[in-house]
């Protein structure tokens, strides 16, 4: 276990020293705070002005007041998820990238190999050190925007509402995950820094983006089809083929999963965490399928690599 | 110390090395000669467990490499060509990850020991990415001898380094196998190096092992020779003869 967390630890501070990375974490970290201050000034404003309607009907003496919105406050914090899904798999293809590469070009995996450590042990070490640096990213995240968030919106979570929370950057964390195991298995399998980036890239625009346009596209065609066929025969919206192949984005899956957490979906918004967990364990299971897999690979693939 | 039998490595149809057999005695410096290609780096990888053989066996103070891989790794170190570590870390940072992984207990005691050894103690602080060739080498042989191995394998040491880096690489292996007793595997192919610190040689082309011994003993073979490189050239042209890959 000592090789593991000695491995970790060097990775835990060299990301921290690497000036890109420091970069692309002020940039997630601004736009994380910048989104709750911003929804939570929304909230406000949409209370005031719910209240000052409130007021001028019972000043003019009418009994039929407008019903109070829904306050879902997590759903202030919606853009994060955005934010996490796109900036925090940079972040994690940035930690990842040249693992094992860079390793490989600077001679320093054979240094490490012909001491007493096991390769499975290097890549441990790399997952732990990896993990250590986007835990602390997350929980400095939490902390802060749930200190800005009850501070500008003087709205204080219950305990449902942090248990949410907590859930959602538990789930954040195991999707970042998730993206730097896929990066480290590239990385295993490129000889090149540069290359082995470049394809971390491809591989996040199809799962960030093309994926989950397809299946947008397949939605809009259903979308299309029921307005032409004039509600005689409708197809359901979120049909059955654009969620199998929304099954192939872990970015899709992890967006339902916070979208759920967060309160942004009607149908689950008032249920309890551990309901919206469960609901959401086909979404949890497809977005975690291709980081196990490639672990696995990962292991089987510094085995028999010759150095 | 050291002993192959038959150590062989295959990639596919081509043999890096072929059926070596090898005995490198305890307490020496052994240079081992070879031009590009020949399969000295590939019997340093099997050596220092970084790859595994195809057949054959080795074994370095009775321990198998690779059966016994830890064990071994324990007892070796290794300075590879062209290292050129972690850039972003600081000389003191690198060698503590080492130093941790090699399991030194008290380890910066042990950098600032090696560091004070090598003269190079003001640059402990200093990012490695800033450095120049024969500085870098420096970290890299401090690396390898910070857990003081009983066996020290390096490749082209000298490799890329001024006059003067080369004679204070030389002075150091000689220092460290009269005073530590580590004995040194030394891949090369610059024959003054071989003539000025080496023991024992062994010569390899091909993957196969032509000639190996002690120094003095191939100098004896060949009493008309006037230096080592005219003893290296017969040797490897007597093989290329037989093979008769360049002969006319």
């Amino acid at each position: 276990m000592k090789p593991v967390l000695t491995i970790a630890d060097k990775e835990f501070r060299a990301a921290f020293k690497d000036k890109v990375f420091l970069l692309i974490t002020a940039l997630f970290f601004v736009l994380s705070i910048a989104s709750v201050y911003i929804g939570s000034s929304t909230k406000n404003a949409e209370m005031t002005a719910y209240n000052n309607v409130v007021d001028l009907l019972k000043a003019q003496g009418s009994s039929n007041l407008p019903v109070s919105p829904d306050i879902y406050p997590l759903a202030i914090l919606k853009n994060i998820i955005t934010y996490v899904s796109m900036i925090g798999s940079v972040l994690a293809i940035f930690l990842g990238f040249d693992a094992f590469s860079g390793e490989r070009e600077n001679g320093s995996i054979k240094l490490i190999l012909t001491r007493p450590v096991y390769r499975d042990q290097l890549i441990t070490g790399k997952l732990i050190g990896g993990g250590m640096v986007i835990g602390l990213l997350l929980i400095i995240t939490l902390i802060v925007n749930i200190l800005l968030f009850t501070a500008v919106s003087r709205i204080f979570p219950t305990a449902n509402e942090i248990g949410r929370l907590v859930a959602f950057i538990f789930t954040a964390f195991l999707y970042m995950m998730v993206i730097l195991t896929i990066t480290l298995f590239i990385s295993i399998k490129t000889s090149d820094r540069t290359f082995g980036f470049l394809t971390m890239m491809i591989i996040w625009l199809f799962i960030g983006f093309v994926i989950p346009q397809l299946a947008e596209t397949q939605r809009n065609f259903a979308m299309s089809l029921n307005s032409t066929s004039q509600a005689v025969t409708t197809v359901a919206t979120d049909t059955v083929a654009s969620r199998i192949i929304e099954y192939f984005s872990p970015a899709a899956q992890f967006e339902s999963i916070g979208e759920n957490l967060l309160q942004t979906v009607s149908d689950t918004a008032g249920i309890g965490v551990l309901s919206v967990i469960f609901k959401q364990a086909i979404s949890a299971f497809c977005m975690l399928a291709p980081g196990i897999v490639l672990l696995l690979a990962s292991y089987r693939a510094v085995q028999k690599e010759e150095l | 110390m050291l002993v192959t039998e038959n150590l062989t490595k295959k990639y596919k149809d081509f043999t890096a090395v072929d059926n070596l057999c090898l005995e490198v005695r305890d307490g020496s410096i052994f240079g081992f000669l070879g031009h590009n290609g020949a399969g000295k780096t590939t019997t340093l990888s099997m050596l220092t467990t970084l790859i595994l053989p195809t057949s054959g066996c080795a074994t370095i103070a009775g321990l198998d490499v690779v059966k016994d891989n830890l064990k071994v790794r324990k007892m070796l170190g290794y300075l590879p060509e062209n290292v050129t570590l972690y850039g972003d870390l600081t000389a003191r940072e690198n060698l503590r990850f080492f130093g941790r992984l090699s399991e030194i207990d008290s380890v910066d005691a042990r950098i600032d020991e090696i560091l004070g050894l090598l003269k190079f103690n003001e640059w402990k602080d200093r990012k490695i990415r800033n450095f120049s060739k024969g500085m870098r080498q420096r970290i890299g042989i401090a690396q390898a001898i910070m857990h003081k191995p009983k066996m020290l394998f390096l490749d082209e040491p000298t490799s890329g380094l001024d006059p003067q880096g080369t004679k204070d690489m030389r002075d150091l292996l000689l220092m460290l196998n009269k005073e530590w007793g580590t004995t040194i595997f030394m891949n090369t192919h610059l024959l003054s190096e071989v003539t000025n610190i080496c023991t024992d040689i062994g010569i390899i082309s091909h993957g196969k092992l032509l000639a190996a011994d002690s120094l003095s003993n191939i100098q004896m073979r060949f009493p008309q020779a006037k230096s080592l490189e005219e003893i290296y050239f017969n040797i490897e042209g007597g093989e290329q003869s037989e093979t008769g890959s360049y002969n006319s």
